[in-house]
């Protein structure tokens, strides 16, 4: 046992598998404890917030000018703030539209930021709407004079509560991010429902884990007495087992399950009820490699010298045969596993899921991100990392599965 | 030997090659020069049925399609087009009408110019027939307005009278309804209205399947190509409509073509790639289209909502499950507890004023509804959502704890549990009733969200009788000069309780004696302050009840435009007052005559 388990360590591409596994096994564990409270509470009113800190601007505003904030002088704030609001391309649509005003351009640098102002300012009229200008256009030339206008605003905004004011707020003033009360920092911004998408995601790993392991130990547990009892017994019990092994290897699974999952209401299709659905419909490929094993073992001496001593058939199969099939099983295992976390996140893609408000799963996360066209909005922080873990977690999986099978598997030996 | 396999193999390559591009040159027969096409999207979806406007189930949202916004008029025409922005009936096929003193009979002239299709013109007695066959098939006209509408007579070439229904005590039914006729109802022609009667022997089942490819139209458009892939309309360059008396000219694109695409999502890809010029669908986000993508996209208000709001989706109660009917408390509860901030931020992404900004009540955001009803005799019946701390009062007061420790309130030693059901794929919706569920979490009352597909649930709670959705979302019609009084009737009357296949209103199957005679009474009632202090009536019964609660406000047509190609649409500050109802329902049809190409 100690010699196969350092045989095992001593993989390469089963440790990293291993390493990556139990990564993202810690995470699942530790993350709630640091973040705690439920994955799938609307922090944020409105969609899709961008990855980032997000600093709250009333406690920034109520933070003491004496005592809290610094002054300091960058000398290149205002050219920020300016190349914010005025960009080269903002500079060419100027020129351009007063070139359609019929203003002359004779002599203008465009990189004059205060002569094209001053130019725009005297000229700019918000009715102007020549023939073919499209309003897209016209808006968006007002929406750049709005941007300019708050450039021209005061140096100091004040801060105002019912009339009095509070203190004055200078182009110069800083304060420490350390000093605001309430700083939120979204590593992975929100989703549709304003859901901090990193917690939702540990949340959802964790469920999906829950039902590819589930999945994987039924449709296991289902393959393997399959696979023994055709292979041991044979005769007409295997026949008929094959037959039926048959029928389920031709008809494709994933059809099979989007069908069974349809046709279970909403209401029972909890994690629990959608893993056992992906095991009992996995199962055939097991059995079927777990008989043909079986088949080649039952005629070895040891086996035959068990019968003649009179052994029950469990004690044969479960001391005689199961031990020298032991490590494909455990391979079958992890592939398993694998498959039913795709599968789940399939058919949560296809809205055939676990229901959908008490638990957060990976395919449903992608669910909604596609129903709220997050892949064409640029949202990526909403699927990606979803993408990614799945991604990541089948890769250990299958990563491990072929660590053992180098170290089980003569022929793969180097 | 080799060479020839090479050879043969070469071969095969060419001759793949050559029939795939057979099958995609035969897939598009019919190819339209793009600066005279305007393209429509979200709006056909399958394709065209039939071209009978007295039929039903046609499928054919180009040509015929009765909508909030008023009637789509680009084949078959009005007598009046209704104007959502000011609440007027512009003329159409009519010039104007006149009631009588005691609201019975109104008397409806025709305009001198207006002719069909075949050169005939449009007469007092082409009105009578569409009515009469209405009545014969009991079609969308003769349903929806033979409560209302004894009958029309035809007094002269030109003129004709529209007769009220009378109740017991000799008033009319509801004058408000026969003016919707005005503005809803399509008129066919007398002559082609007879042969159709005349080939299906006057069957009205089989009138009503007519497939309809003979059919004379009055309109500025007429059907020009139609396959599983696309509805092509061409323009009627013999459009009596040019007359100085109408539009004065003919609409500006020739063609108007909608492609037929498989769901809202390659709708909004074409719409981005400026391949549909008018987008009826909702987009999320809109606002990013311009402001991100830098995409010549825009909208009728350049703020949020971006449309104009008119209706409510609605979540109802069903009142045929006991725990719900017996507990207006629980009904109120659940309600105050909604977040509906969330709601309009996520399912609506903000195109939707919210309920702190328009108090709710059973009128639409619009100023002249808002104006009918005492905004302060309902304040603190009204309520803005997220209050879980009075929701949880509410249910303790009403006895409705907690008593197994489970987590969950029970009723009569159950736990309550109810669920929240919309279409599946119906996005913002089904956020919508994600968040309803939550606020049940947060108060204690098990609420579970079910997502069926769209036959199953239109079959369900059309069903007076269905007892599988407890809380389910529906909107109310949005705008029609009978409104607000007709979406009233929609969430309280006791009219359409029991009925079956009911796609009428009330689908909670909700009864309020006093609420039916309030119903009863505003139609007849002309004096102003009389009409608010019986709306404000209604409104408190509403609150009160709370038979329904709505989540959201929603424009009952979205109306996005791609400016790529074509420019000059309507917009809310170019002075026109053309409604943004996709240049082609009721008014907003006047949008078609000063289209421009771009550059």
């Amino acid at each position: 046992m100690k010699n196969t388990l350092r045989n095992v360590f001593h993989s390469g591409k089963f440790v990293a598998g291993f390493v990556i596994f139990m990564f993202l096994l810690v995470t699942i564990i530790v993350y709630p404890l640091i973040n705690p409270g439920s994955p799938l509470e609307q922090i944020g009113v409105g969609t899709f917030a961008k990855p980032g800190t997000y600093v709250s601007l009333y406690d920034a505003a109520k933070t003491n000018p004496d005592r809290e904030r610094e002054t300091l002088r960058l000398a290149d704030a205002d050219d920020k703030r300016l190349a914010k609001a005025l960009s080269d391309s903002d500079r060419v649509l100027m020129v351009e539209w007063l070139g359609l005003k019929g203003v002359d351009l004779e002599g203008i640098d465009y990189q004059d930021t205060e002569a094209l102002l001053e130019l725009w300012h005297a000229n700019y009229d918000a009715s102007f709407k020549p023939k073919g200008m499209t309003s897209a256009a016209q808006k968006k030339y007002k929406r750049l004079n709005d941007a300019l206008l708050d450039l021209q605003t005061a140096d100091a905004l004040s801060v105002m509560s019912d009339g009095e004011q509070l203190s004055l707020i200078r182009k110069t003033d800083y304060v420490n991010v350390g000093t605001v009360t309430n700083v939120k920092f979204l590593p992975l911004g929100t989703d549709n429902f304003g859901r901090d998408v990193l917690k939702e995601l540990v949340g959802a790993t964790k469920t999906s884990l829950g039902v590819g392991l589930v999945a994987g130990i039924v449709a296991t547990l289902l393959g393997l007495a399959m696979g023994l009892l055709s292979g041991y017994v044979g005769g007409i019990v295997d026949d008929f087992i094959m037959f039926i092994t048959n029928l389920f290897t031709v008809i494709p699974g994933f059809i099979l399950l989007i069908l069974i999952s349809y046709s279970i209401s909403q209401e029972f299709r909890g994690p629990a009820t959608v893993a056992a659905v992906i095991g009992f419909t996995s199962w055939p490929w097991t059995a079927r490699s777990v008989r043909s094993q079986v088949i080649s073992l039952r005629n070895r001496d040891h086996v035959n010298l068990s019968k003649l001593s009179g052994h029950s058939m469990l004690r044969i199969v479960v001391t005689d045969i199961l031990p020298y099939i032991a490590s494909y099983v455990v391979m079958a295992f992890i592939l398993q596993v694998s498959s039913g976390i795709l599968s789940e996140a399939q058919l949560s893609l296809l809205g055939l899921g676990p229901k959908t408000t008490t638990t957060p799963t990976l395919g449903l996360m992608m669910n909604w991100a596609m129903m709220y066209s997050a892949h064409t909005n640029g949202s990526w922080w909403a699927y990606f990392p979803v993408i990614l873990t799945i991604t990541l977690i089948s890769f250990s999986l299958n990563l491990m599965n072929t660590g053992l099978d180098q170290v089980f598997n003569p022929t793969l030996r180097d | 030997m080799k060479k020839m396999s090479k050879l043969l193999a070469m071969l095969l390559a060419v001759a793949m090659i050559c029939g795939m591009l057979a099958v995609s040159a035969s897939a598009t027969d019919v190819t339209l020069p793009r600066e005279e096409t305007l393209y429509f999207g979200g709006q056909q979806w399958g394709s065209v049925n039939s071209w009978n406007p007295v039929g039903t189930n046609q499928n054919n949202s180009m040509a015929i399609a009765g909508n909030a916004g008023g009637y789509r008029s680009v084949m078959f025409e009005t007598l009046f087009m209704f104007d959502f922005l000011t609440g007027e009936k512009k003329p159409l096929l009519a010039d104007s009408y006149e009631w009588n003193e005691d609201l019975t009979a109104m008397t409806v002239t025709l305009k001198d110019a207006a002719k069909w299709s075949d050169g005939t013109p449009v007469t007092a007695a082409d009105v009578v027939a569409t009515w009469d066959v209405g009545v014969l098939t009991n079609n969308n006209t003769g349903a929806g307005f033979k409560a209302y509408i004894e009958g029309i007579e035809a007094t002269g070439d030109k003129t004709f009278v529209i007769t009220s229904k009378l109740n017991d005590a000799g008033q009319p039914v509801n004058p408000l309804k026969v003016e919707d006729f005005l503005t809803g109802t399509p008129i066919a022609q007398a002559a082609w209205i007879t042969t159709l009667c005349e080939r299906n022997d006057n069957d009205p089942t089989k009138i009503l399947n007519d497939a309809g490819e003979d059919v004379v139209w009055s309109g500025p458009y007429t059907k020009y190509y139609t396959d599983d892939q696309k509805v092509v309309l061409i323009r009627d360059d013999n459009y009596w409509g040019q007359d100085e008396s109408m539009w004065g000219k003919l609409p500006v694109p020739k063609y108007l073509a909608h492609n037929i695409y498989a769901d809202n999502a390659a709708t909004e890809l074409a719409f981005k790639a400026g391949e549909i010029d008018v987008d009826q669908q909702f987009l999320g986000n809109i606002q990013n289209l311009w402001l991100e993508d830098d995409l010549p996209i825009s909208t009728f208000y350049e703020e949020a909502p971006y449309g104009v709001c008119l209706t409510m989706p609605t979540a109802w109660y069903n009142m045929n499950i006991p725990v719900i009917a017996e507990n207006p408390a629980l009904r109120k509860a659940i309600a105050m507890a909604v977040d509906y901030d969330s709601i309009i931020a996520n399912a609506m992404t903000n195109q939707s004023p919210s309920f702190s900004d328009v108090p709710r009540s059973l009128m639409n955001p619009t100023a002249g509804e808002q104006a009918l009803y005492d905004h302060e005799a309902v304040a603190d019946l009204q309520w803005a959502g997220n209050d879980i701390e009075g929701a949880k009062a509410l249910l303790d007061e009403a006895g409705l704890v907690d008593t197994d420790g489970d987590g969950y309130r029970e009723y009569n030693g159950e736990k309550i549990h109810l669920n929240a059901v919309c279409p599946n794929g119906w996005s913002d919706w089904q956020a919508a009733m994600v968040i309803v569920a939550d606020a049940g979490e947060k108060i204690g009352v098990e609420i579970v969200t079910e997502f069926p597909e769209w036959d199953i649930v239109q079959t369900r709670f059309t069903d007076p009788d269905q007892t599988d959705y407890a809380i389910f979302m529906w909107s109310p019609d949005s705008a029609s000069p009978s409104m607000p009084w007709g979406r009233c009737n929609q969430f309280l009357s006791s009219q359409f309780v029991g009925l079956q296949n009911n796609w009428s209103g009330n689908w909670g199957q909700y009864v309020n004696e006093e609420a039916d005679k309030i119903l009863a009474e505003i139609p007849l009632t002309t004096d102003q302050d009389k009409l608010v202090e019986l709306y404000t009536e209604l409104v408190k019964i509403y609150l009160t009840d709370v038979p329904s609660f709505s989540l959201m406000y929603r424009p009952s047509l979205f109306h996005a435009v791609n400016e790529t190609v074509w420019t000059n649409f309507p917009s809310a500050d170019d002075g026109r007052n053309i409604p943004p109802a996709d240049c082609t329902d009721g008014y907003g049809i006047a949008a078609l005559y000063e289209l421009e190409l771009v550059g």
